[in-house]
């Protein structure tokens, strides 16, 4: 052992700590995709059941993603990224940021690292670290199951479409955590952590896939978190630049937010 | 106070409020660096609050607190790199074993050598291949104990230390309390039980309901307590004077019996006695355990000595 700290550890050790967590993410995110990439053969070019579709009204076909289902993009949009991906990344987002600050906390497991010469704001970041590294882990895995995927079942898309979609999607969780870390910061009530998070994610689905039916609502879509990772159909477009910005920056600031409220605050005692 | 001053710690009018709630409300103590300071009180005076106050896992709502000549939130990671706490409630992570946990807190503040972590886990008997989980609350106390006393630090605060361990441990525990004493270190020991504090500590400060009511030696808070006294006469007892004796409480005579409690000094009922023939005089001194009690029911809130 050596006599000099190494403030690395406060990665490390919450990264670690959710190693079985981000196992389980990244087996079910693979799974969801093999499983539903597997069926592109039956639906490839199939005309019928675009007809089938048809008969449904448009706009519950554009709130679930089912439109054009036969083409390649149309697919995958209806599988995997206009709603499951999506809020699998949101709810994996939250539930790491939470597990990494509020939860541990609540159990009392902190005051044993912020005894030691570390800073608060040196340990959240820390954990907010942590948590995004898993977050580039699951998108890491969910790319090369896709594109193992297709591969396999013929699924041809372009590789920027594909890489865009993913990290666009994996950028939902982004937010999703930093909303976690914002409020964890300020209270460590896992709760309420959880709550806030998965309620936004769960609103701006909401907006983003049901504001457009509506003529009064469709100019308020902006609003949506969803909208601006997924909006421009980045399966078929690929993803504008301000898109990731726009969930990068907030997400900045969220955890910002989180790290100056945690600074300031009394640690919950176990 | 400066950096390098006879103090290891100074907390002057401390007070945390938690809402309506006054946790701690205005301690002022100053422990000598390599002294073991006792620090004392029955289950929710305030203890843990005030050390949670001087590791600035707490903001305190007024008062000041130096730590080794250091601000605890302006220079918090010096001062936490000087210190060793060993928390009262103790919630380590399930799935590590007792080498990964001394190896994290080792990469986090150094100076834990794998000598010093062997030695003692084979003091404290200690198996630290085995996962946290496995551990008895007992055998997770000696890991606590262990990461206080592994690390080089120059101020030990121990929170409820030897809470659920066997007495075989307990002596350990005081034999570490002596040896980090006899390097200098000073020791910050918060107990509810007394006799853990007893044998190790200096000077003591006495918390309830979140102020100090008594402070000094063991010996000045023991002489502080009641006593029970008993007086055998050669005649009749005077009991009527005994009973008018400043301090005598529950006065009772049977035949040439006296028994009371004294609870104030000894001096008057010795200058009456010297008056009267005695065959025989006992003054018990009082248990610990009773004194301090008895000075955490009787002693008014604010008033210490």
């Amino acid at each position: 052992m050596t006599n000099r700290p190494r403030p690395l550890e406060l990665i490390a050790t919450p990264f670690k700590g959710s190693w079985r967590a981000g196992a389980v993410w990244a087996l079910v995110f693979a799974l969801f995709i093999v499983a539903t990439v597997a069926f592109w053969p039956a639906f490839k070019g199939s005309t019928a059941l675009n007809d089938a579709l048809k008969t449904l009204p448009a706009a519950m076909l554009q709130a679930f993603g089912l439109d054009d289902f036969a083409t390649p993009a149309g697919y995958l949009r209806g599988g995997l990224y206009d709603v499951l991906i999506p809020l699998m990344f949101a709810v994996a987002g939250a539930m790491f940021a939470n597990s990494a600050t509020s939860a541990e906390e609540d159990a009392g497991r902190i005051e044993m690292y912020l005894a030691q010469p570390v800073t608060r704001v040196a340990f959240m970041t820390g954990r907010i670290v942590s948590t995004m590294l898993w977050l580039v882990v699951l998108v890491i895995v969910v790319l090369v199951a896709q594109v193992l995927s297709d591969v396999l079942f013929d699924l041809q898309i372009g590789a920027n479409q594909i890489i865009s979609t993913v990290v666009l999607s994996g950028l939902i969780g982004v937010f999703s955590a930093a909303i976690a870390i914002a409020v964890a910061g300020i209270t460590a009530r896992p709760g309420l952590v959880l709550g806030v998070s998965l309620t936004v994610a769960f609103l701006g689905y909401i907006v983003a896939a049901l504001f457009p039916i509506s003529d009064v609502l469709k100019p308020w879509v902006g609003i949506s978190p969803w909208d601006w990772a997924l909006g421009g159909d980045p399966l078929v477009n690929g993803g504008e630049l301000w898109r990731y910005l726009a969930l990068i920056v907030p997400s900045a600031v969220l955890a910002i937010v989180g790290v100056v409220a945690f600074n300031r605050r009394d640690i919950r005692a176990a | 106070m400066e950096q390098g001053s006879g103090l290891a710690l100074r907390i002057a009018g401390l007070v945390k409020d938690y809402g309506s709630v006054h946790a701690v409300g205005g301690i002022d103590l100053e422990v000598e660096r390599g002294q073991v300071y006792g620090f004392l009180g029955p289950n929710g005076a305030g203890k843990s609050t005030t050390i949670r106050c001087i590791l600035d896992l707490l903001r305190p709502t007024s008062g000041r607190i130096e730590v080794l000549g250091l601000d605890p939130r302006r220079d918090g990671v010096e001062v936490r790199g000087r210190i060793a706490y060993m928390p009262g409630e103790l919630r380590l992570p399930e799935r590590m074993t007792g080498h990964q946990l001394v190896a994290t807190i080792e990469r986090l503040r150094g100076g834990i050598s794998d000598e010093r972590r062997d030695a003692l886990a084979e003091r404290l008997d200690l198996d630290l291949k085995r996962r946290l989980r496995d551990l008895s609350s007992g055998n997770r106390r000696k890991i606590a104990l262990l990461l206080a006393f592994a690390a080089d630090a120059e101020l030990l605060i121990l929170d409820e230390p030897t809470s659920g361990l066997d007495p075989l441990m307990q002596q350990v525990f005081q034999q570490l309390v002596a040896e980090a004493r006899a390097e200098g270190k000073t020791v910050f020991l918060s107990s509810h039980v007394l006799s853990e504090v007893q044998r190790a500590a200096d000077r003591v400060a006495v918390l309830r309901a979140g102020k100090i009511v008594a402070m000094g030696t063991v010996e000045e808070l023991r002489g502080r307590a009641r006593k029970r006294v008993e007086v055998w006469f050669t005649d009749a007892p005077p009991a009527t004077e005994l009973a008018a004796v400043s301090g005598i409480v529950n006065p009772l005579t049977e035949g040439r019996h006296f028994s009371a409690v004294l609870d104030g000094p000894i001096q008057p009922l010795i200058e009456l006695l010297a008056r009267h023939p005695v065959a025989s005089l006992l003054v018990e001194e009082p248990d610990l355990e009773e004194a301090f009690l008895d000075l955490f029911a009787k002693a008014p809130v604010g008033d210490a000595a």
